[in-house]
């Protein structure tokens, strides 16, 4: 559950951040393409990267065994 | 799949993605109004002129008369130049720009500026020797003085005689005018002296050589002068020694003046009268004050001179830079027929075809020229040059991707996707958001300081550093999340966003050394639970973790280089590109390695204790083996069966065809031609002689068969290669967590630990300084350039050429300061 919200909430920043760099800098359509790229090459390597750290603490196979003196 | 293909070609055209269109133009330009067509040129930068002339010599060139005067007027300048420096001025430009002279009329200012310079410099060269002279003899005579008794044996002639040669001697005439004159050879006593000064350094030896010389018969008498004399040679000043001979005998004598001669020691008459001795040492100094007043207002004449000089001196060194590059370009041009035009060849991008068409325009009009200048299309065979028009920000990501290889004509730019995978890799392996706070302000310093540091001179490093400072914004933009990410805050982690997910099983946490907490609810929101740090499993389960990522996010990023070889293979319309080199290459890749990230997510998705490693290795030696408990998922064993056999055939439908292929196309397109090669070359002349057509029409098939195996080889073998290679992202993350662990508990902690204030203060000087130069520069180094290796290698071998050539253009602008 805590995974979709969170993408869903990811998505939502990637759309908002491609509309604001539409309203910031709006120079022609090829450079709105290049930016809209550059804006969603962002947003999806930020969500791999959660996505990735969050999906391997689902379900672990081993827990943190303290250290002495913890 | 006709649809996708259709939308794909229906998009608009994106900025940075392919190079420029270029056409090669032709321009013939009567000759009056060529030079100033060519500046005009030269302001607007857009066109790169092909040398024409090649074959020539420097000096067959038309124009090698005015690049020579260019070079003499910047030797000029140059000069000027240097002669500001050494008179220790500053060059200000003046606040009012004067109106562009013309190049003669510039010469002809230069030869007088310099004409006038030498002969200051050489006039006060020869005062300041006079002016040497006289003070050695002034301080010869104080010391002198002092060790000469007052004689009587010299007759009254003989002073006037000494006192008009005194006199006589204060003239610019030559540097050997004060030397010893004729003492009086009937001497009553026999005893005679000779004064003088020496450099200190060498007083001690001239005075052995003398007493060998003189075999021991002389009194020698020295006294270190008041003042230090200036070396006309190395313009340092030196001090002086005063000495006084006395000695005996001709012979003697002229002895003594060889060995002063060679030592370099200078002799000053002086002569035995006190009163005598007094009224030449008033002379002296009054002509010595004389002097250096008219030194003083010679010096002051040549600043003012010089000043003048620096005003103008930088807007006609650029003028000059300017009509040297002018001349250098209209040597490219080739002369025509008829000798009354130049004809050149360049190249343009085709945006600016209309803008250059002004600017001739304006070159005929201004040159109140009869006949317009032609500037017509023409067709090439060779390819053209690439040019992206970058800004502030992409600029240094292009120059990023060129530095390996400048991109071919009009081929996908990686540089799109390197805006933010290169920062992106590199805050993978630097992850700290701390480290990543410190980079942001640098970064932000830079850019603050844009305005500032973009018009000085800088160092080396300091360069690259300014270059590449949208680099770091985005670098340390990107840490600061990655840093979010593992949680690590110069290693420290913390509970920003929530609980931990983690607590003991009991509330005497009796075994939390031993068996360890439990999970309890959802995992951590965002990152990496902080609960891991310090933990004994700690490394075993980060080191899970972030090999796995390496390996998603290299499948990631070499599916993107193939697709990219697609959208490439779309634009030049070589479907046997698509057919027999994207497909087979995907389906390669993915039936391998894509299934390897596959299983990566169903085992964490399922928490599943099967091993991947057996399940990978096993897929190939034995894959009808049951699974047993490696099954991840039911079909996993059919499944693996069915993606060995694709990748299987991929590799010779990778191999094959295309050679085949090729070889059929290219009979067909040439069926028959081998039987016109003969007697028709007088047909191919329709071009013009110097633009080359070649006629290749050779198909080598042993060569392309042997060019596709070898590119299928290198992919086959290298998605594995280049697979464990994006597990440096591992590496240097692992590395980079552990170094900042241990200079955060062994250094900080450690001094923390004591009470003593003093020994706090090292302990967090040491970590400062150990963070900074280690952590933040060398890591930051390392980091950049393993990331900086995976875009180079394993993103872009798989789609990139980079075997083009970048457009140079023509342009004032672009002339470097070649300040030598």
């Amino acid at each position: 559950m805590g995974f979709l919200v969170t993408t869903l909430i990811f998505s939502v920043v990637g759309i908002i951040a491609s509309i604001c760099s539409r309203i910031c800098c709006n120079r022609g359509p090829s450079a709105n393409l290049l930016h809209l790229t550059l804006v969603i090459t962002a947003t999806v390597c930020c969500w791999m990267m959660w996505a990735i750290v969050y999906i391997a603490q689902m379900k672990p196979l081993i827990v943190p065994i303290l250290s002495e003196g913890e | 799949m006709e649809r996708i293909e259709k939308f794909i070609d229906n998009l608009p055209s994106m900025d940075l993605m392919r190079s420029e269109k270029m056409t090669l133009v032709q321009l013939i330009i009567p000759v009056e109004s060529a030079h100033r067509a060519i500046s005009y040129l030269g302001e607007l930068g857009l066109l790169q002129f092909r040398d024409l002339n090649s074959e020539k010599s420097p000096f067959q060139r038309t124009f090698v008369n005015q690049v020579k005067r260019c070079g003499e007027m910047s030797r000029k300048l140059r000069f000027f130049k240097d002669q500001i420096s050494k008179a220790g001025l500053l060059s200000s430009v003046h606040p009012v720009v004067e109106p562009d002279l013309e190049l003669e009329e510039l010469e002809i200012q230069l030869a007088e500026h310099e004409h006038e310079l030498i002969e200051m410099n050489a006039n006060s060269e020869k005062l300041q020797q006079t002016y040497n002279e006289l003070l050695e003899f002034k301080l010869v005579l104080q010391k002198a003085c002092g060790f000469l008794l007052p004689s009587n044996n010299h007759a009254a002639a003989e002073e006037r005689e000494l006192r008009e040669n005194v006199f006589s001697n204060n003239d610019y005439v030559e540097t050997s005018s004060l030397l010893e004159q004729e003492m009086r050879p009937a001497d009553q006593s026999g005893l005679r002296f000779i004064s003088g000064i020496i450099c200190k350094s060498k007083a001690l030896r001239f005075e052995r050589m003398l007493f060998r010389a003189t075999r021991g018969n002389m009194l020698f008498n020295q006294a270190p002068a008041d003042e230090e004399i200036m070396d006309p040679l190395t313009g340092e000043m030196v001090e002086k020694t005063v000495f006084v001979v006395h000695f005996s005998g001709e012979q003697a004598r002229t002895k003594i003046l060889k060995i002063c001669e060679a030592f370099g020691a200078k002799c000053y008459p002086v002569p035995d009268d006190i009163s005598k001795q007094r009224q030449i040492t008033r002379e002296v100094s009054s002509h010595l004050s004389d002097l250096e007043t008219t030194l003083d207002t010679g010096i002051r004449h040549r600043n003012k001179a010089l000043t003048s000089i620096g005003y103008h001196l930088t807007q006609w060194m650029s003028m000059v830079r300017r009509e040297k590059a002018v001349y250098d370009t209209l040597n490219m041009l080739n002369f025509d027929v008829t000798k009354k035009c130049l004809v050149g060849e360049g190249w343009c991008p085709i945006f600016a075809k209309a803008q250059m068409q002004e600017a001739l325009q304006r070159a005929t009009f201004d040159s109140n020229s009869q006949l317009g200048i032609i500037f017509h299309v023409m067709d090439a065979v060779e390819s053209p040059p690439t040019y992206f028009r970058t800004n502030h920000f992409t600029n240094a990501y292009q120059e990023i991707v060129d530095a390996y290889g400048v991109a071919r004509y009009q081929e996908a730019n990686p540089a799109v996707y390197t805006v933010i995978t290169f920062p992106f890799l590199f805050a993978v392996m630097f992850g700290d958001w701390g480290h990543g706070i410190c980079l942001l302000l640098g970064a932000l310093v830079l850019i603050a300081r844009e305005s500032r540091l973009s018009t000085q001179k800088l160092g080396s490093f300091m360069e690259m550093l300014f270059g590449g400072r949208y680099v770091l914004l985005l670098m340390s933009l990107f840490s600061i999340y990655c840093g979010l990410i593992y949680n690590e805050f110069f290693s420290v982690p913390f509970h920003i966003f929530g609980d931990s997910a983690y607590k003991c099983r009991d509330a005497t946490c009796s075994d939390a050394q031993t068996a360890g907490l439990i999970k309890f609810r959802d995992p951590y929101p965002f990152g990496v639970d902080p609960s891991w740090r310090g933990s004994r499993s700690e490394l075993p389960f980060l080191n899970s973790l972030k090999m796995k990522m390496s390996i998603l996010l290299g499948v990631a990023q070499m599916n993107l280089g193939i697709i990219f070889s697609y959208f490439n293979a779309r634009f030049f319309c070589s479907s046997l590109d698509i057919r027999y080199q994207f497909v087979p290459q995907m389906i390669f890749l993915n039936s391998l390695f894509g299934y390897l990230s596959l299983l990566i997510i169903i085992k964490w998705c399922t928490g599943s204790q099967a091993d991947l490693y057996h399940v990978m290795i096993y897929m190939f030696l034995s894959p009808t083996d049951d699974l047993g408990d490696n099954e991840l998922f039911w079909g996993q064993r059919g499944l693996q069966i069915v993606l060995l056999l694709l990748a299987l055939i991929a590799v010779p439908w990778m191999l094959f065809p295309k050679p085949f292929i090729l070889k059929k196309l290219h009979s067909e397109r040439f069926q028959g031609r081998t039987y016109g090669l003969l007697g028709t070359s007088e047909f191919d002349l329709d071009v013009e002689p110097d633009s080359a057509r070649q006629h290749h029409e050779e198909f080598n098939f042993s060569e392309v068969f042997v060019h596709q195996m070898i590119h299928s080889i290198e992919f086959v073998l290298g998605a594995v290669s280049n697979t464990a290679s994006y597990l440096r992202l591992w590496a240097l993350s692992l590395a980079h967590s552990e170094l900042s662990t241990v200079f955060y508990e062994k250094v900080l902690l450690l001094a923390w630990g004591y009470d003593s204030f003093i020994i706090r203060l090292i302990g967090l000087a040491v970590f400062a300084f150990a963070t900074a130069f280690i952590l933040l520069m060398m890591e930051t180094l390392s980091a950049f350039l393993h990331a900086l290796r995976l875009h180079w290698v394993e993103f872009q071998n798989k789609f990139y050429h980079g075997d083009g050539y970048k457009f140079k253009p023509f342009s004032f602008a672009l002339i470097t300061d070649e300040d030598d």
